[in-house]
């Protein structure tokens, strides 16, 4: 029988690997550390594709056409999906689905604050498609190199599917600002609305994400919020522009020396303030979720007690 | 509130019937035929896929390479006298590229434990080319499949749904990616 490790040797041995590249997989040794950071990120994560699920669905009656709508329809279905991949990834390290569904109805559990913005008109569709899919692509691209086995595998999947949800709010938005006056001005309106929270998607400045660090270090993370942030910036400002669509922003400028389109400053106090659970949209979001799982209550029930009584005929 | 925590499945989706068996995540259930169906709708909304087996996660045994290395004596257990042979299924990962799967289906083993299968199925060499990241036995007993005439009505449709898949949409709306430099693109 080999000696107990100590803890510091079991970390160095733990950091070694992450060094290496190996993925650590649920059953290893990982510090404490490790695994809250991670069910934190994922659960967030995972709930921000539930809740997601909600400013488009609002949507579904209302498309315009058929197909639209069975676009609409199959995005909004794998969000869903996305949000239970990434519950089974939390589960891998120990906690309850759940635990982390109870937190999310109660109010404590956080999600994307892009969420809580209200979907206006059926261009926020194509908009949220091509931004908001758009900058969570990048965040995910990030995070399927990421040094867990399950939240990578997660993410390699949803990336996949992902790429449809980009192209199609892009399709829409390309053809709205290339038609009618009317449809132009919606598009630009979208963009308005949905610019910056978009950018607020990548989380606070470096300096004042506390998490960073950590999560880097475990390579969690690979990219930090304000470098991923930049690399989204310079992909989809020139895009925007060619449709001839303006960036609601009057510091947005072109630095030829980093090649990097600069931002003007985001209002973290807006930021902070929809974190708290004063957006426009909290309580809507949190009360429609709830209804929802009290209104599938008996669908639960009804499959559980077929199940039950399945086992009972089994024994008999 | 506590009424969705049913017992968890592995879910193991085959993409055609030369490919193996791979698994690709959870689903909660309250019985293996219900776990099928959300198997389905949770992993399947777009094509390829043939045959899906699902097992209950307390059912399947796992270790990982590390665990392999660092538990002394791992294969030890206690088994009855009596304990009779059956049929594993042994699944391993033999890669750390980047993928959607965590184990891939590599055959069966005849053995009185799970962990006698493991050791077996690791000391026959059979089951691996280089190098083995992670291991999973399933009694055969524990898995329950999609029947074949399932595939027209459970795997079948998705196939239709090409707006699902991002090449539908190149080409339609899009002029190449633009090729211009930020300088020539007015600020309006
Ligand atoms: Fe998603
Ligand atoms: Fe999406």
């Amino acid at each position: 029988m080999s000696e107990e490790k100590s803890y510091e040797e079991k970390l160095a041995e733990f950091e070694a690997r992450i060094e290496r590249g190996e993925k650590i997989e649920p059953g290893d040794w990982m510090p404490d550390e490790y695994r809250r950071q991670l069910i934190r990120m994922i659960s967030q994560h995972a709930h921000s594709e539930v809740v997601g699920m909600l400013p488009e669905g609002a949507w579904i009656p209302h498309a315009p056409t058929l197909r639209r709508k069975m676009i609409l329809i199959a995005k909004v279905q794998d969000e869903g999906g996305h949000g239970q991949y990434l519950y089974h990834a939390a589960e891998s390290l120990g906690v309850d689905r759940e635990e982390l569904i109870e937190a999310l109805l109660e109010g404590r559990a956080k999600y994307s604050n892009v969420f809580n913005y209200p979907t206006l008109t059926w261009a926020d569709i194509g908009m949220i498609g091509w931004l908001v899919d758009g900058a969570a692509i990048k965040n995910q691209t990030m995070l399927a190199h990421s040094s867990y086995g399950p939240y990578s595998r997660a993410m390699v999947r949803i990336c996949a599917e992902e790429t449809f949800h980009y192209k199609q709010g892009k399709e829409m938005i390309t053809i709205y600002a290339k038609g009618t006056p009317e449809q132009r001005q919606m598009a630009q309106d979208a963009l308005n609305r949905w610019w910056w929270p978009a950018l607020m998607m990548f989380g606070p400045h470096d300096s004042d994400s506390p998490n960073t660090p950590v999560l880097m270090r475990w390579k969690v993370k690979t990219k930090s919020n304000d470098t991923l942030r930049q690399e989204f910036v310079n992909e989809i400002v020139p895009e925007f522009l060619a449709l001839g669509l303006e960036i609601p922003d009057p510091d947005l400028h072109y630095d030829e020396e980093s090649g990097n389109w600069i931002i003007g400053e985001i209002d973290w106090d807006e930021f902070w303030r929809v974190i708290r659970g004063n957006g426009p949209m909290n309580r809507d979001r949190l009360a429609a979720r709830r209804e929802a799982h009290e209104q599938g209550a008996w669908v639960r029930e009804a499959l559980e007690a077929y199940a039950q009584r399945q086992a009972q005929a089994e024994k008999n | 509130m506590r009424d969705t925590q049913w017992p968890r499945y592995e879910v193991f989706k085959q993409d055609r019937p030369d490919k193996p068996h791979e698994a690709i995540g959870t689903v909660h259930a309250p019985d293996p035929e219900v776990a099928l169906l959300n198997a389905r709708d949770v992993f399947v909304r777009r094509p390829e896929c043939y045959n899906m087996w699902v097992a209950p996660e307390s059912a399947v045994f796992k270790m990982t390479a590390y665990e392999l290395e660092t538990i002394p004596n791992w294969w030890e257990e206690d088994l009855p006298e009596d304990a009779a042979e059956q049929t594993y299924y042994i699944f391993n990962k033999q890669t750390q590229r980047r993928s959607m799967v965590a184990v891939t289906h590599v055959g069966e083993i005849k053995a009185r434990s799970e962990r006698e299968a493991l050791r077996k199925a690791i000391e026959s060499g059979q089951f691996v080319r280089k190098q083995a990241y992670m291991w999973w036995v399933v009694p055969e007993s524990a898995i329950t499949s999609s029947d074949e005439e399932d595939v027209l009505s459970m795997f079948e449709p998705a196939k239709d749904k090409t707006y699902r898949d991002q090449s539908y949409y190149t080409g339609r709306v899009f002029a190449r990616r633009s090729q211009r430099r930020p300088e020539d693109i007015p600020l309006s």
